[in-house]
């Protein structure tokens, strides 16, 4: 198994495509920070002229901490698509070049060689958002500095720059397993629908719909609880002013429990599915 | 005997591709599988190298090799953006063999390719791809490999290289060796026996000569001196440049040949069969 794992690195590593997402990745990252620098101050003017006549801020409210919030912000889309279109790939190449068929003439199982899929997938993601977080907190405090954050949720909240920094590293570790998630859910749709294209739009349909989803409110507490969609913004409660640790956790567990049900599922289809 | 398949049936829906399919294959044996499109054998191979599911049927392999098969099927599937010697590291790796760079560089001369060439194997033509698919089927020493179209996208040049290559593998290191393809004369000239399959169903089976001059209905002859034989003008045949189309009536080939070797004027250079396919791929009557 670890030999499939380091081959599978090692194909990923050796693709142009992987370049290309780490490309988009940093094209992202550089677009929420120029236009942040753009529109972001003349906003929180706006935003916030009544409360400077009442409240003392430390330091510019359009520093790195907000910026680094608005990246987080990604997240919910943006992150999620790039690593749904790359990580689907690792797949659907393979599908459309028949090297699965090639590795499974060699003495390896179906079993092992699905799940290294999956190992290797998260590593990337893993691999992604350590890009991410680490270029953001740095280009970000290179930029803009630090200071005070200032975010709108369920009302305006502020943080220090101290507390600012602990709250947005705690958030992008819990999103870390939202993307995870994502991750999981590509592979799966690649052994599911095999084709590149089909697969795009379904994992395209499928965070849309996840986004949707996640505004709606059932009465039972416990569906709440257990609705995928709804499992997917934990990292958003960071920013509540008591962090509700115990909803993040019990949300985490759940999210967790559904990620191995959906590579279970996937490595069940693969297994079953003949290699034509 | 190294591969024994008996019964074999496989159902996709309402479509029955192999209906009872039996095949058996020796080691250093080159087993050639003709049929038409559509016949079963990509199918056939793929149940073969366990890609396939079968619904009924036994397969048996007598191998205590870590992998007893290796195979192509249809064209080499290989990673277009690695170096020859990146997708053998990385075929080798996935089955926990441990090459040095010296061993790799040797399995890529065996096959007849550059251990220089350091771009990816998309920039290779089919001829290249094919000697290194063949490269990655032989790691871990199989007993036994399968072609699928082994030739299909090869020039003569291609063609008469693998065709050596295989005889090399069947003769020197006892490997048993399945291939299919379209053309006939490729696999006369490689097998050592044949089977024929239509419609899912094993309809010839025996050696290779054998089978092919069954379903001879026509020959071409290359000589001197033809257009002026009485012996050709009392056959039906076609007068060509050089040769002449014999379609054969009541007299064997071989009588006529014997006539034709004793009429004055006339040399005789070769006679080669030309295989009827409808007459090949008919069943042979119980």
């Amino acid at each position: 198994m670890r030999n499939l794992i380091r081959t599978e690195l090692f194909k990923i590593f050796r693709q142009r495509k992987t370049y290309y997402a780490i490309a988009a990745v940093f094209v992202l990252e550089a677009f929420i920070m120029v236009s942040a620098y753009f529109q972001g101050r003349e906003f929180l003017d706006v935003f916030l002229e009544n409360l400077r006549e009442s409240f003392e801020f430390q330091g510019n409210l359009l520093n790195g901490n907000l910026i680094i919030y608005l990246v987080l912000n990604s997240f919910w889309f943006h992150i999620p698509l790039i690593l749904m279109i790359v990580v689907s790939g690792f797949l659907t190449t393979e599908y459309k070049d028949r090297t699965v068929e090639a590795v499974l003439l060699q003495p390896v199982s179906k079993r092992n060689y699905i799940i290294s899929k999956y190992i290797a997938a998260l590593v990337f993601t893993a691999f992604i958002l350590g890009i991410l977080i680490i270029s953001t907190f740095l280009l970000s405090y290179l930029f803009f500095g630090q200071g005070d954050l200032v975010v709108f949720l369920e009302g305006l909240s502020f943080y220090s720059a101290t507390e600012a920094f602990n709250r947005l590293m705690i958030a992008f570790l819990v999103g870390s397993l939202t993307m995870f998630f994502y991750a999981v859910v590509s592979i799966t749709l690649a052994v599911l629908f095999q084709e590149a294209t089909v697969t795009w739009i379904v994992a395209a349909l499928f965070l849309i719909g996840t986004t949707l989803l996640l505004r709606l409110e059932f009465d039972s507490e416990w569906v709440n609880s257990l609705f995928f969609p709804k499992l997917t913004d934990s990292w958003q409660y960071v920013f509540f002013s008591e962090i509700p640790y115990r909803t993040i956790l019990n949300k985490s567990l759940v999210l967790i429990g559904y990620t191995g049900l959906i590579a279970w599922i996937g490595i069940r289809v693969f297994q079953k599915r003949d290699i034509t | 005997m190294i591969l024994d398949a008996r019964d074999v049936r496989k159902s996709y829906g309402s479509l029955e591709v192999l209906k009872g399919v039996s095949l058996s294959l020796s080691s250093g044996e080159i087993c050639g599988l003709i049929g038409p499109n559509g016949a079963g054998k990509s199918t056939l191979f793929r149940i073969l190298l366990g890609l396939v599911s079968r619904d009924a049927g036994t397969l048996e392999i007598h191998s205590g090799a870590s992998k007893p098969l290796g195979g192509i099927i249809e064209k080499p599937a290989l990673y277009g953006y690695l170096s020859a010697f990146e997708n053998l590291l990385v075929f080798s790796r996935i089955q926990g063999l441990k090459q040095s760079g010296t061993d790799i560089e040797s399995q890529l001369l065996q096959v007849g390719l550059s251990p220089n060439r350091k771009d990816p194997v998309r920039n290779f033509s089919m001829g290249m791809k094919q000697r290194l698919g063949l490269a990655i089927a032989l790691l871990n020493e199989p007993e036994c490999v399968i072609l699928d179209e082994p030739f299909s996208g090869l020039d003569p040049m291609g063609i008469r290289t693998l065709q050596d290559e295989i005889r090399g593998l069947a003769k020197a290191r006892g490997i048993g060796i399945l291939i299919s393809s379209h053309n006939l004369v490729e696999l006369g000239d490689l097998c050592d026996r044949l089977y024929v399959i239509n419609q899912g169903e094993i309809v010839r089976e025996g050696p290779a000569r054998e089978i092919l001059q069954q379903a001879a209905r026509s020959y071409i002859i290359y000589g001197t001196g033809l257009e002026s034989s009485a012996v050709l003008a009392a056959a039906h045949v076609e007068h060509r440049t050089g040769s002449v189309l014999l379609h054969l009536g009541e007299d064997s080939i071989h009588a006529i040949l014997r006539r034709l070797s004793t009429e004055p004027g006339v040399i005789l250079t070769a006679c080669v069969p030309q295989t009827n396919l409808a007459a090949l791929f008919e069943k042979t009557p119980e």
